[in-house]
């Protein structure tokens, strides 16, 4: 009983700050949603409004849009990030001249702010000023201007979060695969299993937990990716990269609605959410099940 | 020796003490409570937008309320 109460007594901090800054700004949010209040409108109080912004959230064509938008931007970063995160691993895990010096200069983005990150790229590809449309048009011919090309734009942003968050990526699957015991690989290789194989059968399922992790926390993080594509590309051209970050911010703040913006909030907050468990659940949950006991 | 601890048994032991709560209903995956609670409401939630797109316009929302907590309690309780 003594150690339950010291236990409680070590966790209070803990479970104060995730309830000021987690469930608390939580719960208003989810009171907001079912509110209409614009505070700097013509009426600044909340009116309850019972599910009209949900009713109005699932035919706004826009959000639905951006839904998908976003979906796609996600599964091309996150995976782009895991398979180039491995292999920049597996490199970091061989010597060879200048490697800590490499690694440094590897993790450098990480520190970088994303707001700051958005400003640099979009510096590097605007037509007139920019590295990289100078450098595609003199070496391919090839016009860029991702004021205009949609799918350039989407491409870019993909790129951008590429660059700035594989670093992340390798670092982690760098710390599993250094913690990896040497046996297994031996014995395999006694086995006379080959580096598919090995790769396959013994370094895969030993660093799926890593992986994992990894790829949840970006996963969530690229659902709600604001700043850097608000700076490339603002959303556009159109709605081309207006994910659904950007697509909150819009309602937020441009247009005042609370409401509806609490109410989109919400429901991205439930699509990561399902995102996540299913992930979970194909990924972990069944083949614990599957494993003999 | 004579005090040696058996493994096997505390494996045992172990695994009855964790595994408890845990079991298989109708849900593909072994489920507590817990994970239970959390389908439900995601099928809940679920369940009242794609009623809201589709279907209120012939049917009220209360009936997709009704079956909504009806299913959530069969998954709670049986799933």
């Amino acid at each position: 009983m003594r150690s339950n109460r010291v236990g409680w007594l070590m966790l209070a901090p803990t479970i104060a700050i995730l309830g000021i800054f987690g469930i608390v700004p939580f719960l208003y949010v989810l009171y907001v949603a079912f509110h209409q209040w614009n505070p700097f409108g013509a009426n600044p109080y909340m009116i309850y409004n019972g599910a009209d912004n949900f009713r109005r959230l699932v035919f706004d064509n826009e959000f639905l849009t951006s839904i998908a938008f976003t979906l796609k931007f996600a599964f091309f970063a996150v995976v782009s990030e895991v398979i180039l995160g491995y292999l920049l691993a597996q490199l970091f895990m061989r010597e060879f001249p200048g490697r800590g010096l490499f690694r440094t200069i590897h993790t450098l983005p990480l520190i970088v702010a994303p707001i700051v990150v958005g400003s640099v790229w979009r510096l590097m590809t605007t037509p007139s000023i920019g590295i990289i449309p100078y450098l595609l048009k003199s070496w391919f011919g090839y016009d860029l201007n991702i004021g205009r090309d949609a799918t350039m734009a989407f491409a870019l942003t993909v790129i951008m979060d590429i660059w700035h968050w594989t670093p992340l990526v390798t670092l982690t699957l760098l710390a599993a695969l250094v913690s990896l015991p040497k046996e297994p690989f031996e014995q395999a290789q006694i086995d006379g299993a080959n580096r598919w194989q090995i790769f396959w059968h013994v370094t895969l399922p030993m660093i799926r937990p890593a992986i994992l992790a990894t790829v949840f926390i970006r996963l969530m993080d690229a659902l709600r990716t604001v700043d850097e594509v608000w700076m490339l590309t603002g959303g556009g051209p159109g709605a081309a990269t207006r994910y659904l970050g950007l697509h909150i911010w819009k309602i937020v703040f441009p247009k005042t609605d609370y409401g509806y913006g609490s109410a989109t909030s919400i429901i991205v907050l439930y699509l990561t959410l399902v995102m996540c468990w299913l992930l979970y659940v194909a990924l972990v949950a069944r083949r614990d099940q599957k494993r003999p006991s | 020796m004579e005090h040696m601890i058996d493994l096997d048994e505390a494996d045992d032991e172990a695994n009855t003490i964790v595994a408890s709560p845990q079991r298989t209903g109708f849900l593909p995956i072994v489920t507590n409570w817990f994970d239970r609670v959390f389908v439900g409401i995601y099928l809940f939630v679920a369940l009242e937008l794609f009623w809201m797109r589709f279907l209120e316009q012939s049917i009220p929302l209360s009936v997709c309320h009704v079956l909504a907590i009806v299913l959530g309690v069969l998954i709670v309780w049986r799933g």
